[in-house]
């Protein structure tokens, strides 16, 4: 959409200011021996501002992107080798939930739903979760429609 | 917005003159600043500036809107809010003194304070529309236009609940299908609504200074004049009564007048038919001022309202003497004629039961008898749909007279067929003498208010149905009892 594109380019344009704030969560991140060089924070705005584009999404803050560093640089089944690679990944499954959940539920519990599942019943796996993603989204939406067709015939 | 480059911009560039006429009024910001670049007043650095100030305030608003819960938005939404902060700074800055106050605003990157004052200023309006509503709705016309009752009674006031001030501004969410004589149909949201609850008000009293039962029967000679349903038509009333009323003075007529009669109408068209346009238009503008001291309207904006009316009055009298189409620029006082039948007497017409429940419902709510034939009249088309009401309950003693009433002599005469079925097949058949001699008051209630309320028309009128009754279609007729 034309107007996610001006949105999102303009927070493009201010990107040396977005890369020096990512390079400052690498002090955090550091702790667990994760850390963005400038190039990968450079292409982890791009993929970012791809995946908004592609979502139809609008994001003018980087809350997302320090939330998910700040969440995912804990898990061990992460290392430096394919850190960069699994947070736009994380970007890109992050902004499908929040769409396929139809805005319901907040930032925090998105990131949440998804540390849970790849902690635990992924193990790591970035395609495993992607699929429990896909499946949460199902379920999300099933049981919206359920509880829409309750309230519809109380309404009668 | 979203300019990159100096040489963009470069062409026709007049430094430190902004053209008021490149400013518009439905997009005032952003025609400001297009035109502060044009003339050098904005450089592109103070536009992107201006850009990211106002990103700042769609952030502030996006975690407003999902309650801190999410820093994104569906493009969707981030746009409506966008559209809607740029609405509140356009209110803002339009009461600013000038547009160079505005651009000060801009220069300074003050968007944020620009944005919290259009806010309020919205706020404010949307209060003083509320109050506007309140005496709107005291002053009600008591007329059967739907479009006008229903703008009054169910469009209005969902405006007033629903409307978003802060993420939803230019929308006006509401049904408004009441048309008014002068309208500004580009403004959007709270302004569209103020300026329309302050044009239906001037309307709404101007009209009620004539006589409410000449009111209706204008209104009734407009419906016979352009051969449809008044109720159930998109028009406006004060149009009707102001051209009529201006019209009454000009054909010598008493002051207050709104009931025409086609003698004035021929002596207004061969009147302007000698005239220059000029003349036309000095006529019209003095029957204005006569009318409007006559009347005791000192109001300044009615007053302003009126000569705008005037204006469109004037030059329709210009286009369609010439071609001799005046007649349909008048309103004139028609002959009492012979309704046609308007009900159908096929029962494969009839409405659903959903519906006809609704319509029950309805008219069991209505106070007066009057409002409830009114009610039937527009919504009850069909001879087996006239029946289930009738045999409803809900109707009593002279409710049924009032609906009666509404009947052409064809319409009375097809009830006189259903209610003396077999008699009425003879060829002797005296409607008269059968409804005078009728004893029997049991049976069908509704059956016995009608032959209460034959027994109440005159000779002449029962001689009518009869002669009616001998003209029905037998073949449409499919209700046999």
């Amino acid at each position: 959409m034309f107007l996610s594109q001006i949105y999102n380019t303009l927070n493009h344009s201010m990107q040396e200011l977005a890369i020096s704030q990512i390079l400052e969560w690498n002090e955090k991140s550091m702790e667990h021996g994760l850390a963005l060089s400038f190039e990968e924070a450079k292409q982890m705005l791009l993929a970012r501002y791809q995946i908004l584009e592609h979502y139809s999404r609008v994001e003018l803050s980087l809350e997302v992107t320090r939330e998910l560093i700040e969440v995912f640089s804990e898990s061990s089944f992460i290392n430096q080798e394919i850190y960069a690679q699994t947070l736009n990944e994380m970007h890109e499954i992050f902004y499908y939930l929040k769409n396929e959940t139809e805005d319901r539920i907040s930032d925090v519990q998105v990131v949440e739903v998804m540390k849970n599942f790849f902690e635990e019943e992924c193990e790591g796996s970035l395609e495993l979760l992607r699929s429990k993603a896909e499946e949460y989204a199902e379920d999300f939406r099933r049981d919206i429609q359920i509880k829409e067709a309750m309230t519809s015939e109380d309404d009668v | 917005m979203g300019y990159t480059n100096d040489n963009d911009f470069q062409i026709g560039i007049d430094p430190g003159s902004m053209q008021p006429k490149n400013l518009k009024q439905h997009q005032y910001t952003i025609s400001l600043i297009n035109e502060a670049l044009r003339t050098g007043l904005l450089s592109v650095q103070e536009i992107i500036n201006i850009q990211n100030n106002v990103m700042l305030v769609l952030q502030n608003l996006i975690w407003r809107y999902t309650q801190g819960e999410s820093s994104s938005v569906t493009s969707e939404t981030a746009e409506s809010i966008l559209t809607s902060i740029i609405y509140a700074v356009d209110v803002y800055f339009k009461g600013l003194e000038s547009p160079e106050a505005a651009l000060e605003y801009l220069k300074k990157s003050n968007i944020h304070h620009a944005h919290d004052e259009g806010v309020r200023m919205i706020s404010t309006l949307l209060e003083e529309s509320k109050q506007l509503y309140k005496v709107i709705r005291t002053n009600k016309l008591d007329i059967s236009v739907d479009a006008y009752n229903t703008t009054i009674d169910e469009a209005l006031p969902i405006f007033m609940k629903k409307y978003e001030i802060i993420f939803d501004a230019p929308n006006t969410m509401a049904s408004i299908d009441y048309p008014l004589a002068i309208d500004d149909m580009k403004l959007q949201g709270i302004l569209y609504i103020h300026q329309y609850l302050q044009r239906l008000q001037l309307e709404t009293e101007f009209c009620k200074l004539f006589n409410i039962d000449d009111l209706r029967e204008l209104l009734v000679n407009y419906g016979q004049v352009c051969r449809f349903n008044y109720q159930i038509e998109l028009f406006n009333i004060y149009e009707l009564v102001l051209n009529n009323a201006v019209f009454a003075i000009v054909s010598e007529g008493s002051l207050g007048q709104i009931l025409l009669s086609s003698h004035q109408s021929r002596y207004l068209e061969s009147k302007f038919a000698t005239m220059t346009s000029d003349q036309i238009s000095h006529t019209i503008h003095t029957a204005i001022v006569q009318l409007q001291n006559g009347l005791g309207i000192q109001n300044a904006q009615t007053k302003e309202y009126m000569a705008q009316s005037a204006e469109v009055l004037i030059k329709r009298i210009i286009h369609t003497v010439p071609l001799h189409h005046f007649h349909a620029l008048i309103i004139t006082c028609q002959e009492k004629v012979t309704k046609p039948i308007s009900f159908s007497l096929n029962s494969d017409s009839r409405m659903s039961d959903l519906e006809l429940r609704k319509w029950l419902a309805e008219i069991a709510e209505l106070e007066s008898k009057e409002k409830k034939a009114e009610f039937i009249q527009t919504r009850f088309f069909s001879l087996v749909d006239y029946l289930d009401l009738f045999r409803a309950g809900i109707l009593y003693d002279d409710e049924y007279d009032a609906i009666f009433a509404f009947f052409s002599d064809m319409e009375l005469a097809v009830w006189a067929r259903v209610v003396f079925h077999e008699a009425s097949r003879t060829d002797r058949f005296d409607i008269y003498s059968i409804v005078q001699d009728y004893k029997n008051n049991e049976g069908e209630e509704w059956k016995v208010h009608y032959i209460q309320f034959m027994k109440r028309l005159d000779h002449e009128r029962l001689q009518s149905i009869e002669q009616m009754l001998q003209k029905i279609d037998y073949e449409e007729f499919t209700y046999y009892g």
